[in-house]
């Protein structure tokens, strides 16, 4: 059994559901309307392209397409990151484009391999959503810890100075920075972990039972996607802070000011 | 034998300022040097440069015959010991921060004494009790102390004081000097900007406002 499709005149009713909100703006005067009919627009119009182009590679269901596929999405969340972090892109691009991808690759053919084994093993459908899921909820956490590891350097100085005057070594100085970057990208992960399914049906739950999969196989998937972006988060995290930190610190061990944009 | 410190027309410039102007310096092994100059003079950038954490525009710096640079920086901060003005302890009990510089790679041929640390507490007016004491509880005179008892405990032969005794009380900054004075081993560079205040020897060099420093 399949989803029941949505015809396009249906969707169009669904967009009524924005009287509500754009009715409160207008009544309490909130200067939102311009910025969520952009929002709404831009939404709408990104993933009737993406649905188009899903079908595509859906339908050619190559290896390789999927992974040019994996290859765009990475690229588009590499970029955003480094924004976000308000980072030198220069320095940050490419060692977390690597980081990205060892993030999603590891726990996705992991997922792939070991935990569903569909056939084919690279299939479209499995390796394009999955993968997806492990990068859009990798991103924000990766925002959390990168920006977490070098703002707190730079904030709390003084204390890595004291490390190194000590006698610590680069990796040695940054071990407690390190530590507490994990901990603050890591601690949603785990606080979602200890109350989903109670507070909330998670998206791919939700997705698999929509597909017409019993609530047992929903919850499987759901349990190993789970396990999945946590994987990927500390993953991408933790490499991408080891593979940056070679060109954000002097030879000196001194963290480069250069390491974040000019505001 | 060589100098423990050697400092060959050093200057500074940060964001097209000068910090310090053509500065050089020799200091023997052993010898208690104390640097004195205004706010501004560049006496701070100075212990700064010699730790590596800033990068002087020209001239060099030798530490007990070696030249400093990017490649001998990590082993030549294992022969100094740096306290701070406002000296940055962590977090936890006083004991941590004792204990914690032990765990580095390069201090693990010296072994932490426990009974070392508090009979330099007792030198320097502080009780055994204060190694159980919540870090955030410390004054600054008590930080200034354990920062320097954290320093002598890792037994390294040159120690850099940057107004380490700024925040003590006279009995306390006279324990201190006298312990200082006594370790005759020790090579130790002192900054103050009142030498009237914390002086460890006659042997004081002046910095001008201008920071091209002058031997008195």
């Amino acid at each position: 059994m399949n989803a029941t499709d949505i015809t396009f005149a249906q969707l169009l009713a669904g967009y009524s559901l924005l009287l509500f909100p754009m009715g409160f703006f207008l009544w309490y005067g909130v200067s939102l309307i311009h910025e969520t009919l952009v929002s709404i627009l831009r939404m709408t119009v990104q993933l009737l392209f993406v649905g188009f182009y899903l079908q595509l590679v859906f339908q050619w269901n190559n290896p390789w397409i999927n992974f040019i596929w994996i290859a765009v999405m990475v690229a588009v969340a590499d970029a955003s990151i480094v924004r976000n972090c308000g980072l030198r892109i220069r320095l940050f691009v490419f060692p977390l484009a690597a980081a990205l991808f060892a993030g999603v690759l590891i726990p996705l053919l992991i997922f792939l391999l070991v935990i569903i084994r569909p056939d084919p093993v690279l299939d479209a459908r499995y390796v394009i959503p999955i993968a997806g899921m492990i990068l859009g909820n990798c991103l924000r956490a990766d925002i959390v810890g990168i920006k977490g590891f070098y703002e707190g350097i730079a904030r709390r100085e003084k204390i890595y100075l004291a490390a190194l005057s000590a006698g610590a070594t680069l990796q040695e100085a940054c071990l407690s920075f390190m530590r507490e970057a994990l901990e603050a990208a890591l601690r949603p992960t785990i606080a979602t972990m200890a109350t989903i399914g109670i507070v909330s049906l998670p998206g791919m739950m939700t997705g698999v039972i929509l597909g017409g999969a019993n609530p047992m196989t929903a919850i499987k998937y759901q349990i190993a996607i789970m396990l999945a972006i946590f994987s990927g988060t500390a993953i991408t995290v933790v490499l991408a802070i080891f593979l940056t930190m070679r060109r954000c610190f002097t030879p000196y061990g001194i963290l480069d000011k250069d390491v974040f944009q000019k505001k | 034998m060589n100098p423990a410190l050697t400092i060959n027309n050093l200057s500074v410039e940060a964001q097209d300022t000068l910090l310090l102007d053509i500065f050089s310096l020799n200091i023997p092994s052993g010898e208690k040097v104390t640097i004195a100059g205004q706010s501004g003079s560049g006496k701070s950038t100075l212990l700064r440069c010699i730790m590596g954490f800033m990068l002087p525009s020209s001239g060099t710096i030798e530490i007990f015959g070696e030249r400093l640079d990017a490649d001998t920086v990590w082993r030549l901060r294992g022969k100094m010991a740096y306290v701070a003005q406002e000296p940055e302890l962590g977090e936890g009990i006083v004991r941590d921060a004792l204990q914690h510089p032990f765990t580095y790679k390069i201090n693990r041929g010296t072994a932490y004494s426990e009974s070392k640390a508090v009979e330099l507490f007792e030198r320097f007016q502080l009780n055994a009790s204060f190694l159980e004491k919540d870090i955030c509880s410390l004054s600054g005179g008590e930080k200034q102390r354990i920062a320097l008892v954290i320093a002598l405990s890792l037994e390294r032969p040159l120690l850099l004081l940057d107004e380490a005794a700024s925040a003590l009380d006279s009995t306390s900054k006279k324990a201190v000097r006298e312990y200082l004075c006594q370790c005759d081993a020790l090579t130790i560079l002192s900054v103050s900007h009142d030498i009237r205040d914390f002086s460890l020897s006659e042997s004081i060099v002046t910095l001008p406002s201008a920071g091209k420093g002058v031997v008195t």
